[in-house]
């Protein structure tokens, strides 16, 4: 602690949040005592690079916006599993959306001036961790720096508590790599609790491509489309029964024995073309219109091609509560829970389980939180009390803890590494220092 | 992937003339000369237990969560456009520079903890064997100084009996001492705090407990109930027309 009480005196005012998603990274500049943060003050960026092999153009993250052809669009993702793996695409989009020149002025930046908060995920190798840092002092050369696992920071969201963070929060994040159960006691990460499960976002998409390839149209090179197919039509069941009653109600019958699809349950998504369409949409199942398609398309008037929709709609957002169905070898996601808190001591549990927070872009998922309140409710012992809240903007959430924590100078002061520190030290001090060995 | 399985092969080492084989108790050129019975190995429940996998099958499903968890797309190669800034010092270039894999760091870390442990833990580990090693981890940590306990109120007791005991603190009717975890010692709580990370890999969820709800089985061409196996891969189907289709496309006979 004591050597490095000079250098702390000229940390500069304004710091650099940035939440380093696989899919978006959230980012946004937050001052020094800045008071009434909210998710406005966050700008959610794609953190890709696309090429588009049909008009032989690539976007870098924001600019995926002007894309107008969706098609066979390849792309690029500096995080992998949630840890920043290619720092080659992450500089490039960081210097793009943040201190480039024409980055845009909302989240531009002087890296000499500012600090930088980086989240990242659990678990991270220390390999991939050292780099971070490396590259964070010695390429971007922010003034101060501070990183930690993006899910504790939840626990500073609470405004009239003062200087104090939630004494116990069980975090669950179900993101596009994975999906992660974090209990947090008094804004530390209980490390040896966290449990990860491989379904997230991510898998959930490809297995839709996978299934539509299969049953429909070869679509193994449309990410993006059975992403936003995705979103637009999948729900979780509200239990097992009632899953297994929409599968029989998605049931094309027998040979010889054919059932009309149920239009209720069944949905054509309407592909888009990329002519006069950007964007498909969803409609009801129209028995007429699917035989259609079959090569009677009419040669004038509108063209269209459909993709129905059956039990692809739960069968895809059932993998986080069975993974089993595919064959992966873990527990569903309220199995997952209860095994992170089997190793806490009962005061912990009960604490944790009267807190639980949900963020991640899955929860959008209609009928997600119903769910697993569900099935929690049955795992857990009936004296406890189960209280289990969705963030209101589950993206954002993680940023908006993580900014609020910038915003408290007294947390920073102890938090942030200065560039001379890292100089005096290196990395490997740094290192020690971020998982809280150093203390 | 955390749960690593030995996969039940035929072979196990090849050498001119001969070959080591794994016994199995059965022997497919032996019933073939002489068949004692006349059914299909295929339909023989006792050949196979009901919910087992032949190891072809269980490659098959490791290939395809391996390429449904995939990030990057590894045919394509896309450059980063326009010109970069150039890297500030020998190491950022370095570091700029790899184009190594998440599974590349994956596997560094796993062989450095194997390195560490003299007696490295199987990648198999279980949770009770997980379980097991925690406390040896929380033993072996230091504790922490002084300084990193925040002058916390001695005993982090649950929220929300607190505020029902507010008013009627003496009511013997409304104590809910006894129904009340006991409260955390001071000791455990730190171990917790200062307990290192888990490594990656040990930081997944373990396997569902054998006595749990049955494996479900789907179709595998249309998603519904699978409940027909099929004879040459042991893939499930609903009926005749997805067993057609199954062997059109993706029955495993033929890979």
């Amino acid at each position: 602690m004591a050597p490095k009480k000079k250098a702390k005196a000229s940390v500069p005012s304004q710091t650099l949040v940035i939440d380093n998603g696989a899919y978006t990274l959230k980012a946004g500049l937050v001052s020094n005592e800045a008071v009434d943060l909210s998710y406005d003050d966050c700008s959610v960026i794609p953190n890709c690079i696309a090429r588009s092999s049909r008009d032989k153009r690539t976007y870098v993250a924001s600019e995926l916006a002007e894309c107008k052809d969706f098609g066979e669009l390849a792309f690029r993702r500096p995080v992998e599993k949630g840890f920043i793996v290619n720092w080659e695409a992450q500089k490039a989009i960081w210097e793009h959306e943040i201190m480039g020149a024409d980055a845009g002025t909302e989240l531009w930046c002087e890296p000499k001036n500012t600090n930088l908060l980086l989240t990242e995920k659990p678990n991270c190798p220390k390999e991939l961790q050292k780099n971070c840092d490396e590259i964070v002092f010695e390429q971007f050369e922010f003034a101060a720096y501070y990183r930690c696992v993006g899910g504790a920071m939840n626990a500073y969201h609470s405004a009239f508590l003062g200087a104090l963070p939630q004494e116990c929060l069980l975090l669950i994040d179900t993101s596009y790599s994975d999906t992660t159960i974090l209990p947090v006691y008094k804004g530390q990460l209980l490390h040896s609790a966290v449990r990860r499960l491989t379904v997230g976002g991510k898998l959930l998409t490809n297995y839709l491509k996978e299934l539509s390839s299969l049953r429909h149209y070869n679509m193994l090179e449309e990410t993006y489309l059975l992403n936003e197919i995705k979103e637009a039509v999948s729900f979780v069941a509200p239990t097992t029964q009632q899953f297994s009653k929409d599968l029989e109600r998605t049931w094309k019958g027998r040979l010889g024995d054919k059932r009309e699809l149920d239009s209720s349950i069944v949905l054509d998504y309407v592909l888009p073309d990329y002519e006069q369409s950007v964007h498909g949409y969803v409609r009801p199942h129209d028995p007429a219109k699917s035989r259609m398609r079959r090569g009677l398309q009419p040669l004038q008037g509108p063209r269209e091609d459909l993709l129905p929709l059956g039990n692809e709609r739960f069968a895809v957002p059932e993998l986080l509560f069975n993974p089993a169905d595919i064959g992966i070898r873990e527990v569903g996601l309220p199995g997952a829970v209860i095994e992170a808190l089997s190793g806490l001591p009962e005061s912990l549990r009960v604490a944790m389980l009267a807190n639980v927070v949900v963020v991640g872009g899955n929860t959008l998922i209609p009928g997600f939180m119903d769910r697993l309140e569900g099935e929690l409710r049955t795992l857990v012992p009936s004296q406890y009390l189960l209280n289990i809240v969705r963030a209101d903007d589950p993206i954002k959430h993680t940023w908006l803890g993580a900014a609020r924590f910038a915003s408290r100078p007294d947390l920073m002061k102890e938090a942030l590494v200065t560039k001379a520190e890292y100089d005096e030290r290196g990395s490997t001090w740094l290192g020690k220092k971020f998982a809280g060995g150093d203390r | 992937m955390p749960h690593v399985e030995v996969l039940p092969n035929s072979a196990t080492q090849i050498a001119p003339g001969w070959t080591y084989v794994v016994d199995t108790g059965y022997d497919p050129s032996k019933i073939a000369i002489n068949p004692k019975n006349k059914k299909r190995a295929a339909a023989n429940p006792n050949q196979r237990g009901e919910n087992e996998l032949s190891s072809r099958q269980q490659t098959a499903i490791a290939r395809r969560i391996a390429e449904l968890n995939r990030d990057n797309d590894p045919k394509q190669i896309i450059s980063i456009p326009g010109k970069t800034s150039i890297p500030k010092t020998q190491n950022a270039r370095r570091i700029i520079q790899y184009q190594r894999q998440i599974k590349h760091w994956l596997d560094d870390e796993e062989a450095q903890l194997a390195l560490v442990q003299q007696a490295p833990l199987p990648r198999s580990a279980t949770t009770a064997s997980r379980l097991a090693a925690q406390p040896l981890r929380r033993t072996s940590t230091v504790p922490p100084t002084p300084s990193e306990l925040t002058p916390a109120p001695a005993a982090p007791t649950p929220n929300k009996p607190m505020s029902s005991r507010m008013d009627l603190d003496d009511d013997p009717l409304l104590a809910i001492d006894s129904s009340m975890p006991l409260p955390i010692s001071q000791p455990d709580l730190d171990a917790l705090l200062s307990a290192p990370p888990l490594s990656y890999a040990a930081s997944h969820v373990a396997a569902p407990a054998p006595g749990g709800p049955p494996q479900r089985h789907f179709c595998d061409n249309c998603g519904y109930w699978g409940k027909i196996r099929c004879l040459k891969c042991g893939a499930r189907v609903c009926g005749m027309e997805c067993k057609d289709a199954h062997e059109a496309t993706r029955c495993l006979k033929w890979t």
